[in-house]
């Protein structure tokens, strides 16, 4: 990008902020303002409160402190691997066009579809490897792991999906790459205000879930169905400058994205049984850390495997050579995706690979390589019955990958209708309201539009490729026709031919390297040096024992034998070779001659080449300039080889080959191991004296002298003086020497008591004066040599001196430097080959592991558009153990709680897998307690069945892998705290029991037991009632068996239940299940399912639980309760008071007829006069009613006109108060004058 | 899920394949052993340690045969806690401790063990010398503090034995990488002379003979005599010298012997066996190093667990022994040595070759200890 051209700064000339930096410019030359300060007020500054200033110091180093991280020893390789981009997003979001659009905008090559990791080499120190992540699940977790900057593209137009957040979670879970987010479909928005809005809101909600201020990029518009240019440029240049942690799985454990994969098997077991274990071979970038041969590998979706060889190739995109230059030529922009079928031809150990290009022959220009397969394909049929009979296999599984057969599944996985997709939109409640369901149709709406618009843009791009295709590299031409092929099948498999099978030049085993190496120098050499050996042996190693030395020379003997026998068969294999070759070349000449022209100089290639591998293999027999087939890729590698070999044989006179060398030795002997056979048919059991000295000795770690010293003789005991403090001492570490030195130092000093100086050596100087003049060189050399030491001593001094407050942590963060720089050191002058076997793998090499036993829908259904993940395992991280996972929690998105011994798929560490938890809870007193559920929204542990994992590796736990389903699907997330072999889960389990024999306290409880024996092991325990009588068991009982005595704090009763709390461990179902989605056929990975939860198989089968009788609810019936009458006995009842007496009078009857009164029937008169009184009283009453409410209105007003005199007659005294008040105060005011004015009159 | 293992022939090195099958967690096989032998398969002392380690570990798996010539090991976790172990008296407690060492620091709790049986005998190396040889060699590795004690209650000699041994290891869940490549000059030789059930004037008879070699080198020598009695002296008599030299740089050399047990062999006179104690020890400053001949293989094993960083150990030759621990490491960690011999000059007087040991550490960690 350009700088823009930006406006200048213009001063201000006037106006109060001129004005206010002139008078600071004024003031400055003066003395510094904050200086000036102090000194101007320094009680401001003086300590106020001795407890404040405690607190703030306090304050201070605490924020300090807080800032430290632990400090790490730095282990990044100097050569880093490429950085891992993982692209994900919804489908439809733009992942591919990003991708592409990054890859042109690198290295300026287009590629048609991003099949595979694509590595590219995007700056002087940088590559980068670009992996698009599918919408599966099991694809998000995985690359979750690995890595290093994600890419999130979202669909602005639709806004977040599910898919975002779920992968947001499994990142959290997995140590937390950087994260950009990239919005795409801006171009969809019409009105400027609605993308703006959307800008923000999505922003804001990526912020919240990432982190503040996290970066989120904008790409605005398609143009010609790519980003443009300048945003692409701007993503690129971010993402070529941007940093990365490193995350704690990751650093501690090798890793491989395999971007490459070959089937190794033999074809002919493969025609016998095209269902066998396959030996595959897989290349990639190793990442993370060392990685030791012959390890165990887990591949995340196959399983966990033993990896039978590692071998490290020449880097296929190396990074540039060192040259002080800004930008990358041409050149050095590479590009590797050998899935995707770039990568031109790719070595192997024993073979080369050229990449076809395509199948379309119609090109006007071949590529060489092509060319050449091409040629070789024409002779492919023909050559096959030969091949068949030499039993040389020219081109493995050529036939088996015929493009049509692999295309046709793909096709229709990848050509999915968009609107056949369930999009998942994430929908949140801080989100503006928004008709969702219009929104959707909306969305669904533009996918097509986009669609067209997509195609139509392809098609764009394809014409202005073809009007600027003379600028178009090769590469690009080649790539064009299949972007035109891509409608069809975008999902393409490379083609690769394993063009030449040449006997493998070896990656000597280390102990025989030396003997090639050795056998490549001179035969001179060789035998000085097996003398010298021989010598050593006799006189220098008389530390070690004499069997050893033995050992020695057998095993030199059998050296030479075994580089005889080699020699020899390297011979025969290169005549093999010559016949091979010469076969070939002539069923070449006269297959090909004839048909084509341009396989002349193919021909004449292939011939050239064979000729080489001769002279190579020559060479390494002869002279041994190039000894590895590895090296002849590297130049002057071997010569570095060899000086470094050189070296270090000078160094290590073979005790290396004593230690290591000879348990290859021993593994050898039991073949030759001579038998002796009585009649054929028995053998003669001899102790053999030798071996079993060895194999059944006494296992003892003291190593006593086999021919001790005689500690007699003067000379002996001399051979040792200076091992004590009282022999010699070195010239740098004498007590003379370090005396004088700090005698130079510090020898000058000034007694400050009697203010006498002291002067270190005056008398030298003086002496010294005349020979100044004689030896000047001499003395200027001296003084030269003290200068340097004098400043050395200083800075010593200073160091420790002037950081007095160097404090622990600065300590520590020095001796991390120093071992990170050791560490550094320590192998590099080794050759590669020797390196990786004291260190491992380095990461950031380019390494190929060879897995047998895999299985074979791994290669039948391999799809590169998933990874292939080679994470390496630590020790006994292979095992399976016992692991509670504490700190489980529910997610809270996730809609249901999780039920125990429901199986769950976890992912933990590398694996991803089927297991039963079970969940448990804390209890106050360390008692881990089952859970049948989990708890809604807390903490809770879970014990699974599963492999080995470190503490403190996070997990994450989902419900199924398959398919897209309603809802969010990460079901729980947590952390490994500890592992045991053991369980501690218990559960509970109430025992009952019922009385049938009570006594006071004591009763006979029955039925809790079965046999005496049962209740020996519960004696003492104790048991309660239903009714909280507490209780204790005392003893067995004979009769009936099971039955024991107890004893209460109170009496039961016959009705009580008698409880036994108890708690009875639970044994963790051992169900370890790895999802094995990578060998689902192509097109269902995604459709993995293991074991089904108990509801999901009722739900299947139809199947419904009975209940239990006694568990339904059934109507309620209480019986009518009946309480028998109160009886007090006479006795008492005559002691009772009266009133505490019962009453004998019973209640009240009815009145007898005659003692009840007669109804009155009034007269017709007496009626008459009843109604008139009626009448006049009603009357009466309405009168007073209505004199009582008027008087009371009356009464009302009168009040308030009595309130609004008092209100007034308030008023009248307040003012007249008022009034009186001032002329008190001013007359007071006067009284005061008057007396101040006689005061300073008398004054 | 299968875990990788190995097989071995034979019962020699039989320690070290289970502390590194334990350590690696990959099984190990161990066919053949004495299977020519008068008294085929396994013997009581090494059923015994396999007692020990089923102790200390969790989930452990041993399978042997009725004969006992084949032995399967798959390794559980290391749970350490209180252990209390009855040692048999074929081999001293320091067969077992030795193991005991290489483990303590990866166990789940602290390991606090009491093991009772032969403190000294002339096979392992004594009680006495890992006391003053392993505790600082595994303080240098960072394993240090509070808990790290080796105690020596009660002696015990073969063949009777009763003694008893306290060691207590803290846990770590990482080791330290280190650099030991200056060995220093002896400073100091110390020592302790014991004895049980014999008269106490033996000791001070060894202490004499001892210093009278000594003395030429260096005059800083002490040498407790250590007298057990009643008790404490366990069930046989016997007397012995453990010797050890510390240097200006805290490194330790140690050499020991110990009397004939009851009733095998002729007596031995204590100056005799003081005199070949000191000539032992000026063997083992011959031979040099930081690390005296009987560590070496802890050291060893230490430096592969340590983190990914690189350790480098300054030995003497390397003993049978730990020429077999290196191949055994290789085979269960794969990891290997650089091993450089340094050259001593011929006017420098300061014993035999050398050999520096370099290596990169496994990146091991405690996968045992609980997260707190």
């Amino acid at each position: 990008m350009e700088a823009k051209e930006q406006k200048r700064h213009q001063r201000k000339q006037s106006g109060p902020k001129a004005e206010r930096k002139k008078s600071r410019k004024q003031r400055a030359p003066g003395a510094e303002p904050d200086e000036d300060e102090r000194r101007r007020n320094p009680r401001a500054f003086a300590v106020q409160s001795a407890v404040r200033m405690a607190k703030t110091f306090h304050r201070a180093q605490d924020l300090k402190t807080k800032k430290h991280h632990i400090p790490l020893v730095d282990r990044t390789p100097l050569e880093p691997p490429p950085v891992v981009v993982v692209v994900v997003g919804p489908p439809r979001v733009g992942k591919s066009t990003i991708i592409r659009c990054l890859i042109k905008n690198f290295t300026r090559q287009k590629l048609g579809d991003i099949c595979g990791p694509v590595t590219i080499v995007s700056g002087k120190k940088r590559r980068l490897t670009f992996i698009e992540c599918g919408n599966d699940i099991n694809t998000m977790i995985d690359l979750a792991k690995v890595a290093d900057l994600v890419l999130m593209l979202i669909d602005a137009s639709f806004g977040f999906e599910m898919e975002t957040f779920e992968f947001l979670n499994i990142l959290q879970v997995h140590g937390f790459p950087r994260i950009m987010g990239v919005l795409t479909h801006l171009d969809s928005f019409k009105n400027n205000k609605t993308l703006r809005k959307t800008k923000k809101r999505l922003k804001h909600r990526f912020w919240t879930e990432v982190y503040q201020g996290a970066k989120l990029f904008y790409l605005s518009g398609m143009v010609h169905g790519e980003y443009q240019a300048q945003e692409v440029k701007n993503l690129g240049r971010f993402i070529s400058v941007m940093k990365f942690r490193p995350l704690v799985w990751q650093t501690s454990h090798p890793y491989v994205v395999a971007d490459r994969m070959e089937d190794l098997t033999d074809p002919e077991t493969l025609r016998v049984d095209p269902k066998c274990d396959r030996t595959v071979s897989l290349y990639g970038y190793l990442r993370g850390t060392y990685l030791k041969n012959k390890g165990q590998v887990h591949i995340p979706g196959v399983g966990d495997f033993a990896v039978a060889d590692v071998s490290f190739l020449p880097d296929p995109c190396p990074l540039p050579e060192e040259q002080k230059k800004r930008a990358l030529n041409q050149k050095e922009r590479l590009l590797y995706a050998p899935m995707a079928g770039v990568g031109g031809v790719v070595y192997d150990k024993d073979a080369v690979y050229i990449d076809l290009v395509s199948s379309h022959v119609d090109q006007p220009q071949m590529r060489p390589t092509a060319e050449l397969v091409q040629s070789l394909i024409g002779t492919h049929a023909t050559l096959d019955a030969k091949l068949a009979a030499s039993k040389v296999s020219l081109f493995s599984g050529a036939a088996a990958m015929t493009p049509g057969e692999q295309q046709a599944p793909l096709e229709n996985r990848v050509w999915d209708p968009v609107t056949q997709r369930e999009r998942r939109k994430a929908v949140f409640s801080d989100d503006e309201e928004e008709g969702d369901g219009d929104e959707s149709y909306e969305g669904d709406e533009e996918g097509q539009s986009e669609q067209g618009d997509d195609e139509e843009g392809l098609q764009g791009g394809d014409e202005e490729e073809k009007s600027s295709g003379a600028r178009e590299s090769k590469v690009g031409e080649a790539r064009r026709g299949q972007d035109e092929e891509e409608k069809a099948p975008r999902v393409k498999r490379q083609r690769l031919e394993r063009v030449e099978a040449k006997p493998p030049v070896e990656m000597p085993a280390f102990a025989d390297s030396e003997d090639d190496l050795e056998m490549s120098g001179d035969d001179g050499e060789q035998s000085e040096e097996d003398e010298r050996e021989g010598a050593e042996g006799g006189t220098a190693d008389s530390g070690h024992c004499s069997e050893e030395e033995v050992d020695d020379d057998d095993e030199d003997e059998a050296e030479d034998d075994n580089e005889e026998k080699q020699d020899g068969k390297e011979e025969e294999d290169d005549e093999e070779d010559d016949d091979y070759d010469d076969d070939e070349d002539s069923d070449m000449e006269t297959e090909v001659t004839a048909p084509v022209n341009i396989s002349k100089p193919v021909k004449a290639k292939v011939s050239v080449l064979s000729e080489e591998a001769e002279e190579d293999d020559g060479d390494a027999g002869e002279l041994g300039n190039e000894s590895t087939g590895a090296l002849r890729w590297k130049e002057g590698l071997a010569q570095k080889a060899s000086e470094a070999f050189l070296r270090q044989q000078q160094a290590a006179p073979n005790l290396r080959k004593l230690v290591y060398g000879s348990v290859i030795e021993e593994q050898n002997s039991p073949s030759d191991e001579d038998a002796d056979e009585i009649g054929g048919l028995f053998r003669v059991s001899r102790p053999e004296k030798s071996r079993s000295r060895r194999v059944d000795a006494m296992d003892c770690s003291r190593f006593v002298p086999d021919s001790p010293h005689d500690w007699d003789q003067e000379e002996v005991l001399n051979s040792i003086r200076d091992c004590f403090v009282t022999g010699k001492w070195e010239e740098s570490k004498d007590a003379a020497t370090l005396l004088k030195e700090d005698e130079e130092l510090y020898g000058d000093f000034e007694d400050l008591e009697t203010g006498e100086v002291h002067h270190g050596k005056p008398a030298k100087e003086e002496d010294s004066e005349e020979e100044v003049m004689v030896k000047e060189d001499a003395e200027e050399e001296q003084k030269k040599k003290r200068l340097e030491k004098k400043r050395r001593l200083k800075e010593r001094f200073d160091s420790e001196y002037d950081d007095g407050d160097a404090t622990y942590f600065d300590d520590l963060k020095e001796e991390m430097q120093k071992q990170a720089e050791l560490n550094r050191a320590e192998f590099e002058n080794i050759d590669d080959e020797a390196r990786v076997q004291y260190e491992g793998f380095r990461p950031g090499m380019y390494i190929r592991m060879e897995i047998p036993g895999l299985p074979c829908e791994f290669v039948n259904n391999f799809d590169p558009h998933y990874p292939i993940i080679l994470g390496g395992l630590g020790a006994s991280e292979g095992n399976v153990a016992v692991s509670p996972l504490q700190g489980l929690k529910k997610h809270r998105w996730h809609q249901r709680i999780l039920k125990t011994r429901d199986p769950l798929i976890l992912s933990l560490g590398w694996r991803r897998f089927q297991s039963i938890p079970l969940y448990h809870i804390e209890d106050h007193n360390g008692r881990h307690r089952l859970l049948k559920y989990t708890p809604q929204h807390m903490h809770c542990g879970a014990t699974i069945w599963g492999p080995i994992t470190p503490q403190g590796t996070g997990f994450l736990a989902v419900q199924s892998v398959s398919g897209t389903q309603a809802g969010f699907r990460i079901a729980a997330t947590g952390v490994i705290l500890d592992l045991d072999k053991s369980v501690t889960i218990v559960k509970k389990l109430k025992l009952i029991g019922y009385p049938y024999k009570i006594f006071k306290n004591t009763a006979f409880i029955k039925g809790m037991f079965n046999t005496m024996l049962e209740v020996a092991k519960f004696e003492g325990a104790s048991v309660r009632t239903v009714s909280g009588i507490r209780g204790q068991i005392k003893k067995a009982l004979r009769t009936p068996s099971g039955a024991y005595r107890a004893t209460f704090e109170d009496r039961i009763l016959m009705s009580d239940i008698v409880l036994l709390r108890s708690w009875c461990p639970v044994s963790v179902p051992q169900l370890y299940n790895p999802v094995t989605s990578l060998l689902q056929p192509v097109g269902q990975k995604d459709s993995w399912s293991g074991m089904r939860t108990l509801g999901q198989l009722k739900r299947d089968l139809g199947l419904r639980n009975k209940p239990n009788q006694d568990s339904l609810y059934k109507p309620v019936v209480r019986t009518k309760r009946h309480f028998n009458p109160l009886h007090i006995p006479k006795q008492l009842q005559k002691a009772l008071p009266f009133k505490s007496k019962p009453k004998q009078d019973q209640k009240k009857g009815k009145t007898p007829r005659h003692l009840q009164r007669p109804a009155v029937i009034r007269e017709p008169h007496e009626r008459k006069v009843a109604a008139l009184l009626t009448a006049l009283s009603t009357v009466h009453n309405y009168k007073t009613k209505k004199a009582k409410a008027e008087q009371h209105a009356k009464h009302k007003e009168f009040l308030k006109q009595k309130e609004r005199e008092e209100m007034e007659k308030l008023k009248r005294q307040k003012e007249a108060r008022k009034k009186m008040y001032r002329i008190m105060g001013q007359k007071e005011k006067k009284r005061e004058r008057s007396s101040l004015k006689g005061s300073s009159k008398d004054d | 899920m299968a875990s990788q293992g190995l097989t071995y022939e034979g019962c020699n090195f039989f320690r070290q394949r289970l502390v590194l099958s334990t350590l690696s967690g990959k099984w190990v096989k161990i066919k053949n052993i004495r299977s020519k032998d008068d008294s085929p398969g396994l013997q009581d002392f090494e059923a015994s340690f396999i007692r020990l380690m089923d102790k200390i570990t969790n989930g452990t798996r041993i399978e042997i045969n009725q004969t006992g010539t084949v032995l399967y090991y798959q390794p559980g976790l290391l749970f350490g806690g209180q252990v209390e172990h009855e040692c048999n008296p074929q081999r001293s407690i320091g067969y077992y401790l030795e193991a005991l060492l290489m483990l303590a620091p990866f166990m789940k709790k602290p390991l606090r063990a009491v093991l009772r049986g032969v403190t000294n005998d002339q096979k392992d190396p004594s009680v006495d010398t890992l006391k003053v040889t392993s505790i600082p060699l595994m303080k240098s590795f960072g394993i240090d503090g509070e808990g790290l004690e080796l105690k020596i209650m009660k002696r015990g000699m073969p063949p009777g034995g009763g003694g008893e041994v306290l060691f207590t290891c803290p846990v770590r869940r990482t080791i330290r990488p280190v650099q030991l490549t200056d060995p220093g000059k002896i400073k100091r030789i110390r020592g302790t002379a014991y004895s049980v059930r014999v008269s106490p004037q033996i000791a001070n008879r060894i202490v004499d003979s001892a210093r009278s070699i000594l003395n030429k080198f260096i005059p800083d020598i002490y040498i407790y005599t250590d007298h057990m009695k009643g008790g404490n002296a366990g069930k046989s008599p016997g007397f012995g010298l453990a010797l050890v030299a510390e240097s200006t740089n805290g490194m330790f050399l140690s050499a020991e012997l110990a009397s004939n047990p009851q009733g095998q062999g002729s007596p031995m006179l204590p100056e005799d066996l003081g005199c070949n104690c000191a000539k032992l020890l000026l063997e083992e400053v011959y031979r040099g190093g930081c690390v005296d001949s009987t560590n070496q293989s802890l050291a060893l094993l230490y430096m592969t667990l340590g983190q990914q960083d690189v350790s480098k150990l300054l030995l003497g030759p390397l003993s049978p022994y730990t020429r077999e621990f290196l191949r055994h490491i290789r085979d269960f960690f794969q990891i290997m040595f650089k091993i450089e011999v340094q050259k001593q000059e011929d006017e420098s007087r300061r014993g035999g070759d050398k050999v520096l040991m370099t290596c990169m550490g496994a990146g091991y960690a405690n996968i045992s200890k609980t997260l707190k």
